[in-house]
């Protein structure tokens, strides 16, 4: 493999280097933000490695599920910004994300697929959290805002004697089709349009195509079983915080 | 009134020391204040105010669309919270001031509540829409080629379907043009009189009440300011917030 460290990345700077002096050439106004995404990926991600070069060596699982939790926590802090509306957002997205990463990452544990070490957890479990945080943030984001936007069909729905439930099970499945959207494109042009992350990566540390094409595979399908509980999850419990016990809209 | 005819057996609902308050902006604002009063069965009432003086959010409070924060509401002598509140709202049925149709066929908002109907049958269709002044050709059209009285209408026979002992109308014609107001009028009174339906309908507009006959209900600032014949209230108003309502001078 080709060798990486601080040279190379010097090296690589000058591509950034060039791309700023290009923006600001044809005046596109966007040097800033790269000057600074410059320096604030590079401080962030090499912060990031020496972190999981510590954990990797340390090999101990509660460290492992002590960051797979902090991943979990930032995620969900993150998606609840997106609905801020829906009561206990934070808690709903905490347990969606939650219930999305252990349901997949767990199974696959269990049936023996990976094993308790963090060069596995660590990557699969961000990848989990980060796919399940952009789910549940579009998930909760749609229902909140369909709901209240057709405030008078639900309504009219429940005024007519139909459930809670039943009064917005079109804008439920709306929301849960919206958050796995992206999944289910990822599908349709995996291979031809984009190489996806992991296999790339896999590639360019040196490993076969073929086996490359393997992990992806189990990574597409891990990826989008953890959406689909995520989605599912956030749905459900944010439609449930939009009344109260009574069957009553409170948004 | 006669003991053998339960129809008319006195209070279908009552309402005791209704109070609904709200808090915006942490300020509680009252928005029905201690209304008490006494419905029979089998009769036409109106409820008749200045707009935001109430008389919606008091049907909201009859089918408990909204949770009251004092007094409370009683259907047929019991507690309205003692039923099943799905159960509650089909029989204390609201028509919201602007009617909601679902996607579909006129024929598919009729069956929108039944259970056990997968299609609507002609017959069926109908008798609904002919109890409501339709023509039976409208069952295979789509809801978006109806003008605003008919979609009021159909939103009516959806409610019909159901069987309702209560009829809430919240401003029923507020959309329609004169004409198509008063069919809509005559349209109450028939329900009225042919199925022994209690009739709650909320009007801005004094002399509606007055074409309607039967009992009205002053409503501003949430209270109740007094209760009787339609035509002995405003006809010769001697109350002087009444008067005042009915000279225009209460916007």
């Amino acid at each position: 493999m080709i060798d990486t460290g601080f040279p190379q990345v010097a090296i690589a700077v000058s591509l950034m280097v060039l791309a700023i002096i290009l923006a600001r050439w044809q005046r596109v106004g966007t040097e800033k933000e790269m000057a600074i995404g410059t320096v604030r990926s590079f401080v962030q991600l090499i912060a990031v490695g020496y972190a999981l070069d510590f954990i990797f060596n340390l090999e101990n699982i509660f460290a492992i599920l002590g960051t797979l939790m902090i991943m979990v926590v930032v995620g969900s802090y993150t998606a609840a910004r997106r609905a801020p509306k829906i009561p206990g957002v934070w808690i709903i997205s905490f347990v969606a994300i939650l219930a999305g990463s252990v349901a997949t990452l767990g199974l696959m544990l269990a049936v023996g697929i990976i094993s308790a070490k963090a060069q596995y957890l660590i990557p699969l479990g961000g990848m989990t959290v980060g796919n399940s945080m952009n789910c549940s943030a579009l998930v909760m984001e749609r229902l909140h805002s369909d709901i209240t936007c057709n405030r008078l069909a639900v309504e009219t729905a429940l005024s007519l004697g139909k459930s809670w439930r039943e009064s917005v099970h079109t804008f439920f499945t709306k929301a849960v089709k919206a958050g796995m959207m992206q999944m289910l494109n990822f599908f349709k042009v995996v291979g031809i349009v984009q190489l996806p992350g992991a296999m790339t990566g896999m590639i360019l540390a040196g490993a076969s195509p073929l086996k490359a094409v393997f992990i992806q595979i189990i990574v597409g399908y891990m990826l989008t079983a953890a959406v689909t509980v995520t989605g599912l999850t956030a749905a459900h419990l944010s439609i449930r915080r939009m009344f109260t016990p009574a069957q009553q809209l409170k948004i | 009134m006669s003991d053998e005819n339960p129809i008319n057996a006195g209070p279908v609902l009552q309402a005791r020391n209704l109070t609904r308050a709200v808090r915006t902006d942490d300020r509680s604002h009252t928005i029905i204040d201690d209304f008490s009063y006494e419905f029979n069965s089998g009769n036409i009432y109106t409820i008749v105010g200045p707009s935001g003086a109430g008389k919606s959010s008091l049907l909201r409070l009859f089918n408990r669309l909204d949770e009251k924060t004092g007094g409370e509401v009683r259907f047929r002598g019991q507690p309205a919270e003692s039923y099943p509140v799905t159960e509650l709202r089909r029989r204390i049925a609201l028509l919201f001031q602007e009617p909601y149709l679902f996607a579909g066929t006129v024929a598919d908002n009729l069956i929108y509540c039944c259970k056990d109907r997968k299609k609507a049958d002609p017959q069926f269709t109908a008798h609904y829409l002919g109890l409501v002044g339709l023509d039976p050709a409208l069952a295979e059209r789509s809801p978006e080629k109806l003008s605003v009285g008919q979609k009021q209408r159909v939103a009516l026979a959806r409610i019909l379907v159901q069987e309702p002992e209560i009829l809430l109308l919240d401003e029923p014609t507020s959309a329609l043009d004169p004409g198509a107001a008063r069919t809509i009028e005559e349209l109450i009174t028939k329900l009225n009189q042919e199925l022994q339906l209690t009739i709650i309908m909320v009007t801005h507009n004094f002399r509606q009440a007055l074409r309607l006959e039967g009992a009205s209900l002053v409503v501003i600032n949430g209270r109740l300011i007094e209760s009787g014949i339609s035509k002995d209230i405003f006809e010769r108003p001697a109350n002087e917030i009444t008067r005042r309502f009915v000279n225009g001078e209460l916007r």
